[in-house]
């Protein structure tokens, strides 16, 4: 296997609050390699986001306490310095977000901002960049691009918003993308339109990407590999059909039954009952205990290791394989 | 034996209507400019019927802007229709005087999407729940009111002492239960709950839905339940309405309307939804296009932009919804000539997984239980 695009080792943000600290990630292990794609599934609060955001160096220093190592190609991006940071943010790491109308400037064309992020990275000249940005509005199937390109943000509608985000984002060929919650905001049939937009890019650009969602429908269908979080860890990995299918830890399994199917309806949805423990005080033992229909002493004792049950699938469960509950 | 085949064949009777709703049409004014000129209008809700019985869940599903939200509030009164009626109980609501109305909302609540919006912040939970028992004289006096306030809160799965704290106490599962106790308070007939759990995680918006059914068991309640996610709808509603652009384009049964979709927009609306299951190889059918605007709806079938089966007499010939024998109406003339649309989903775990995970799931709705 060839050396990962990015490495997470022992990732770990805190944030300094009134409450005390908090401990929003806690020890993220991942690897990512070129061209594949990455969905990271957990609830509000489980740290996906905060570890993007780490990932890309786009923590306030001031309040956040990163350690661990991010490391890009070989190098670790949490001892680089901000200028190559900026360098490297938009020319080979790149982001959207939920909502693109906070991340559009309303000022601004979407041409001039698109131009801008262009130029930033390359030698182009201003009519080279407008070509090019006229260029990635087609290539995100923008209607009539070289009029659209002179628009203002709020011109245009939700999904028309996040296709010029994406245009934005591979206008310089970036290396990895991070896609946090990209459709969420957005209708369903749209959000159909985008998928596939992302999709198809992905074939023709071979970016490799980290899709954030808390939608598993979302992940089934766009995922190579998955990493499910809760509580600030990652408590299960695997290839994305292997996680479905045979899901090994207890959190998994919950949320894969509290989803409503359209293909069954069932009298009641097995929910997990309770809620996520207070990250300024975590349990010393497993997270999901107080949770997990499955616990047992043992589990309150310490943190269990995330450790391979199956090849190439990891679980953070004391008590996996879970077929050995169910003699 | 013949007695028995003349039951059997007894036609499925609608439950008593409890609401129902004719030509219901909004338009809000667009004002713009130095005089606040009326520029425009946006037709929210363009002529809309449907009924709902007792004890039934009504749901009302499509995207930003189809117009469910209003049809929501123009049931409840909370805005004036353009016009139309509402008779709620066979009385019709629109006729009311405000104190007649105000009586009237003991019966017909809501419930918000945004419980962090919807619950006053400087109200203790007690005193939110007390108030409409005082208001609609629901109690005698204080010691009755804190029993009552008591038994709402674990109707909903809280504790009594819950009484004594403030909305920013509780998680956003917790407050969606405190809004459902504080309609409930009043003992309604009916519950308008708009997009109740969109804003909830996954496991949170399960516990809602459960608890949402078990109370429509208990105190036979019914609800219209607006939503745009289909798969939420599936497990609640026993009919839904289809919404495009102020109009309902179908509606169904729910397992009719998910063993065979009619309308063009239905198909398109399910394909779209994404399914978690990696295994399933989709056909699906992409609509083009964005919603068009609702202050200038296109000509005949508003549908037709973006419609892949569109001919020329969709852009001309405003579609009626017509219903068959079994109550199932679609507002499109040509379904009947469409291929049969492609299976929702399919089984498609192993066998053996599939009844591993069902099994490790169960373990969930014990727990729950216990």
């Amino acid at each position: 296997m060839t050396a990962p695009l990015l490495e997470l080792r022992q990732l770990a943000v805190s944030f300094a609050t009134d409450d005390g600290t908090v401990r929003a990630v806690d020890g993220i292990d991942l690897a990512l390699q070129r061209g594949r794609t990455l969905g990271l599934v957990g609830e509000s609060g489980c740290g996906k986001s905060v570890t993007s955001l780490a990932i890309m160096g786009l923590l306030p220093p001031d309040h956040s306490r990163v350690s661990g190592e991010v490391r890009f190609e070989g190098r670790d991006l949490l001892k680089e310095t901000p200028r190559t940071l900026r360098d490297l943010r938009g020319a080979r790491l790149a982001m959207i977000f939920q909502e693109p109308m906070t991340s559009l400037n309303p000022a601004f064309t979407i041409g001039n901002q698109i131009v801008e992020a262009i130029r930033r990275h390359s030698d182009a000249s201003p009519a080279e960049a407008r070509a090019k940005a006229i260029e990635m509005l087609r290539l995100v199937r923008i209607p009539s691009p070289e009029k659209r390109v002179d628009d203002y943000p709020h011109k245009l509608s939700g999904g028309q918003r996040q296709r010029v985000m994406i245009a934005m984002a591979l206008a310089c060929g970036p290396d990895l993308l991070i896609a946090d919650e990209p459709t969420t905001a957005l209708d369903v049939t749209i959000q159909a339109q985008i998928l596939d937009l992302m999709r198809g890019l992905r074939r023709d650009t071979g970016t490799a990407i980290i899709l954030i969602t808390h939608d598993l429908g979302v992940v089934a269908e766009m995922a190579d590999d998955v990493a499910v979080m809760y509580a600030g860890q990652i408590v299960e990995r695997a290839d994305v059909k292997e996680l479905f299918a045979r899901p090994e830890h207890p959190y998994t399994v919950g949320l894969l039954g509290s989803i409503p199917k359209l293909d069954r309806r069932r009298e009641r949805l097995p929910s997990i009952e309770g809620r996520v423990p207070d990250m300024s005080r975590p349990p010393q033992g497993c997270r999901f205990a107080d949770r997990c229909p499955f616990v047992e002493p043992t589990c309150r004792a310490a943190v269990p290791a995330l450790t391979e049950v199956a090849p190439g699938h990891l679980s953070r469960c004391r008590r996996a394989p879970l077929s050995g509950l169910l003699s | 034996m013949a007695l028995r085949l003349i039951r059997a064949a007894t036609p499925w009777r609608a439950p008593m209507t409890l609401l129902q709703v004719k030509g219901l049409v909004k338009h809000f004014p667009v004002t713009g400019g130095l005089f606040g000129r009326t520029s425009g209008q946006v037709r929210a809700v363009d002529g809309v019927d449907f009924e709902v019985g007792e004890g039934e869940t009504l749901a009302l599903v499509g995207e930003s802007g189809c117009g469910k939200s209003t049809v929501g509030r123009l049931a409840l009164r909370l805005i004036e229709p353009t016009a139309g009626s509402v008779r709620f109980e066979g009385e019709d609501l629109l006729a009311l005087d405000a104190a007649a109305m105000r009586a009237r909302r003991r019966r017909l609540q809501v419930i918000f999407q945004d419980p962090y919006a919807s619950l006053n912040p400087r109200m203790t939970v007690g005193a939110m729940l007390g108030e409409p028992l005082k208001l609609h004289h629901l109690v005698g006096g204080e010691s009755q009111r804190r029993a009552r306030v008591a038994e709402l809160l674990e109707l909903v799965g809280l504790r009594p002492d819950h009484a004594r704290r403030y909305p920013h106490e509780f998680s956003g599962g917790q407050r969606q239960r405190i809004a459902i106790a504080r309609a409930l308070a009043v003992e309604p007939r009916l519950i308008v709950a708009d997009e109740p759990v969109s804003a909830l995680d996954v496991s949170i918006q399960a516990q809602v839905i459960n608890l949402m059914r078990a109370l429509q068991k208990r105190f036979g309640l019914a609800y219209i339940f607006i939503s745009h996610d289909l798969a939420v709808v599936k497990h609640i509603a026993d009919r839904i309405a289809v919404m495009y652009l102020g109009r309902i384009v179908e509606t169904a049964s729910t397992d009719a309307l998910f063993a065979e979709p009619r309308h063009p927009y239905t198909r398109a609306l399910l394909s779209a939804v994404p399914l978690p299951d990696p295994t399933l190889v989709r056909d699906r059918a992409l609509l083009e296009g964005d919603i068009p605007s609702a202050m200038s709806p296109p000509s005949g079938c508003r549908f037709h932009t973006r419609c892949p089966h569109a001919r020329e007499s969709c852009r001309r010939d405003d579609p009626p919804l017509v219903s068959d024998a079994q109550g199932h109406a679609t507002a499109c003339p040509w379904w009947p000539e469409f291929p049969p649309a492609p299976a929702v989903a399919r089984a498609s775990a192993e066998d053996q997984d599939r009844i591993r995970l069902d099994r490790l799931q169960a373990a969930f709705v014990s727990k729950e239980e216990a």
